[in-house]
């Protein structure tokens, strides 16, 4: 085909083309208290659903204190699990 | 309520007018105010400033330009071709956080980001949206967000209660974390403004140099957490979309 070497040119001019129009994100580096402030909010966060969780079904149960208990248990590695997928995606950038 | 010259003074909410509906108070307060100048300031920046459509753009076109290639190449970055769709969403959050941030630095104005229930209702709107959305998506579906495979499934019911925490607690790290900054940066400068007085002699003067520097750090933060805000709100979008 004619049009074969055509195509071929036009795929690279479009690939370059894409490559330039798309610049690489630049991420700002944080500072290290705002770091360590995203941190903890994540625990505190993760913290009061449980504690709120276990505080309700304690209410409507009548299983005090033991939702409170378990409930806070599950907040603080749901606390946990955030910090740690906060990580993960600073890791990936 | 504060004392009269307590640095959480500035936080206070004063009502300019009684309204009341039903058993709801609704009055325009200082913190309204604040609002409608923000909402205000950013429609007449935005619709002059593009109005001439220039090809050649001016400082201040350039300037919108900015903020619309921001926030478009955060949603193309972060959620890909289906975020188009939420640009004006985020945008509008984006630039309403901002400027009601950058507004709050205006001496003597009132800062709304700095209350938790303002923060707390975008958040919220930011979560149910999100929900919302991923149930239309996926439909019942949905619920697999909580359910990691490749687990023992003995394990399933502590993992699942984990997720769920975990899922509900994003609106209020989400709003905890503007709230406090801006709570926390405008205490520090109000607390610093009462060393320049109560110093002696002219050491005072030190103090105030140290609250120069950190009305230049609090305009930086007053960006950041904007930026925080709308690439979290862009994160959660992409979530709706692809559940693992």
């Amino acid at each position: 085909m004619v049009d074969d070497d055509k195509l071929q040119q036009l795929k690279e001019r479009i690939d370059t083309a894409e490559i330039s129009n798309s610049p690489p994100s630049n991420q700002k580096k944080e500072n290290g208290a705002g770091f360590g402030f995203k941190i903890s909010t994540e625990i505190i966060a993760a913290l009061v659903v449980g504690v709120g969780i276990g505080l309700i079904v304690d209410k409507y149960l009548g299983t005090k204190p033991f939702g409170l208990i378990i409930f806070f248990i599950f907040g603080a590695i749901a606390g946990f699990l955030n910090v740690y997928r906060v990580m993960r995606r600073i890791e990936k950038q | 309520m504060a004392a009269k010259d307590s640095p959480l003074k500035q936080f206070e909410i004063i009502p300019y007018s009684k309204t009341e509906l039903g058993s709801y108070d609704i009055s325009f307060t200082n913190s309204s105010l604040s609002m409608v100048i923000t909402v205000a300031v950013i429609t007449l920046f935005l619709t002059l400033t593009v109005n001439p459509r220039s090809i050649i753009p001016s400082r201040l076109q350039l300037i919108s330009e900015l903020m619309y290639n921001f926030i478009a190449q955060l949603l193309s970055d972060t959620v890909g071709d289906n975020g188009k769709k939420y640009f004006p969403f985020v945008f509008s959050l984006f630039m309403f956080v901002l400027i009601g941030n950058m507004v709050g630095m205006i001496p003597y104005q009132f800062t709304f980001t700095s209350h938790i229930i303002v923060t707390f209702a975008l958040a919220a709107v930011v979560f149910i949206g999100v929900t919302i959305l991923g149930f239309v998506n996926h439909g019942i579906k949905f619920f697999t967000f909580f359910y990691i495979p490749g687990v023992p499934f003995y394990m399933h019911p502590l993992l699942i209660p984990i997720e769920v925490i975990s899922y509900l607690s994003r609106p209020i790290s989400l709003s905890v974390r503007l709230f406090a900054n801006m709570l926390a940066g405008h205490t520090l400068l109000k607390v610093f403004a009462g060393f320049v007085v109560a110093m002696p002699f002219f050491t005072g003067a030190l103090p105030l140099a140290f609250i120069v520097a950190l009305t230049g750090l609090e305009i930086l933060i007053a960006f950041l957490q904007a930026y925080v805000f709308a690439i979290l709100t862009c994160l959660y979008i992409n979530d709706a979309y692809h559940l693992h």
